[in-house]
């Protein structure tokens, strides 16, 4: 169904880059994000659902939403909710905006035991009416992140997929 | 998100942010290494790389393995394997929602297709 490829990178030892590009004009795609309604129809993972969205689109302003599993395929996901919180900071509308992803309760508490992610979205206009999406989130330590590189734990990330649920099935 | 954190341990994180605790983990990727050979290759007392040594013990990052009257440190796997599924979870999700938006992307534009990107002073009749 899709042709567009997402395209992953590292720069600076802490930031992951994914890229992707969309065929629709940046300001649809750029809309896409801040507007409720637009975002509860395609912010959940497969098989996750996004029963609550909630935004305030200014810089310091607040988003949350809950990402709840309706796939019974997804064994003991299935039924789990999963909040998240946003903070915006800064906001440069079509080109950009940037924010803080917390994991967080319904209440929107933040969940200070897991880690935070600064988020920057660019929406790149590449004129014939398509748009190029990069995502690089800024890890909350950089040095463990390079570790990891290092180790060369990260090559070929799509054959890691099938550890991951591994890895998944093992945490439970 | 959180329902896809595999296991993440932030202590794991703090831990090695420790310039000589990191210093230690890259030395322990060639291999194991007595206490007092990792005293040696950082320059520091013994002592003090025990210390360093403990907390990443106590943190799942390394252990211990007695050889005739030797005690050598090595890594575990398991806190990196676990920092490595939470980089390749985040990618998935999101791989899984650009996938979502360009079906979505698709569904609005062939009801109501724009006439051209850069000229759509309307684009809000969209919702």
């Amino acid at each position: 169904m899709t042709n567009n490829a997402i395209v992953s990178r590292v720069e600076n030892e802490n930031v992951l880059v994914l890229e992707r590009v969309f065929t629709a004009p940046r300001e649809l795609v750029f809309k896409m994000f801040k507007e409720p309604e637009h975002l509860k129809r395609w912010w959940g993972p497969r098989g996750w659902e996004v029963p609550v969205c909630t935004i305030d689109f200014r810089p310091g302003g607040i988003w949350h939403y809950c990402m709840k599993c309706m796939d019974q395929n997804q064994g003991d996901f299935y039924g789990m909710e999963s909040w998240g919180k946003g903070v915006y900071k800064e906001i440069d509308e079509p080109n950009s905006f940037s924010y803080t992803d917390y994991f967080s309760d319904a209440e929107g508490n933040i969940n200070e035991e897991l880690p935070a992610t600064d988020i920057v979205l660019e929406f790149v206009d590449l004129g014939d009416g398509t748009t190029k999406l990069v995502n690089r989130a800024v890890y909350a330590s950089g040095d463990a992140l390079k570790t990891v590189m290092d180790m060369g734990m990260l090559q070929g990330i799509s054959e890691t997929w099938d550890r991951l649920e591994e890895a998944l099935q093992a945490a439970k | 998100m959180s329902g896809h954190n595999p296991g993440l341990d932030m202590t794991t994180l703090s831990a090695l942010s420790e310039p000589n605790r990191k210093h230690i983990v890259e030395l322990l990727r060639d291999g194991p290494l007595t206490v007092g050979e990792i005293a040696d290759k950082l320059g520091i007392r013994q002592p003090q790389a025990s210390k360093h040594l403990k907390v990443l013990s106590d943190n799942g990052i390394v252990e211990v393995k007695a050889e005739a009257n030797r005690r050598f440190y090595k890594l575990r796997p398991e806190p990196f394997h676990s920092l490595d599924s939470w980089v390749n979870s985040f990618r998935r999700i999101w791989e899984e929602r650009y996938d979502n938006l360009e079906n979505y992307l698709r569904e609005l534009q062939s009801k109501e297709p724009l006439p051209h990107p850069n000229n759509n002073p309307n684009e809000e009749d969209l919702q």
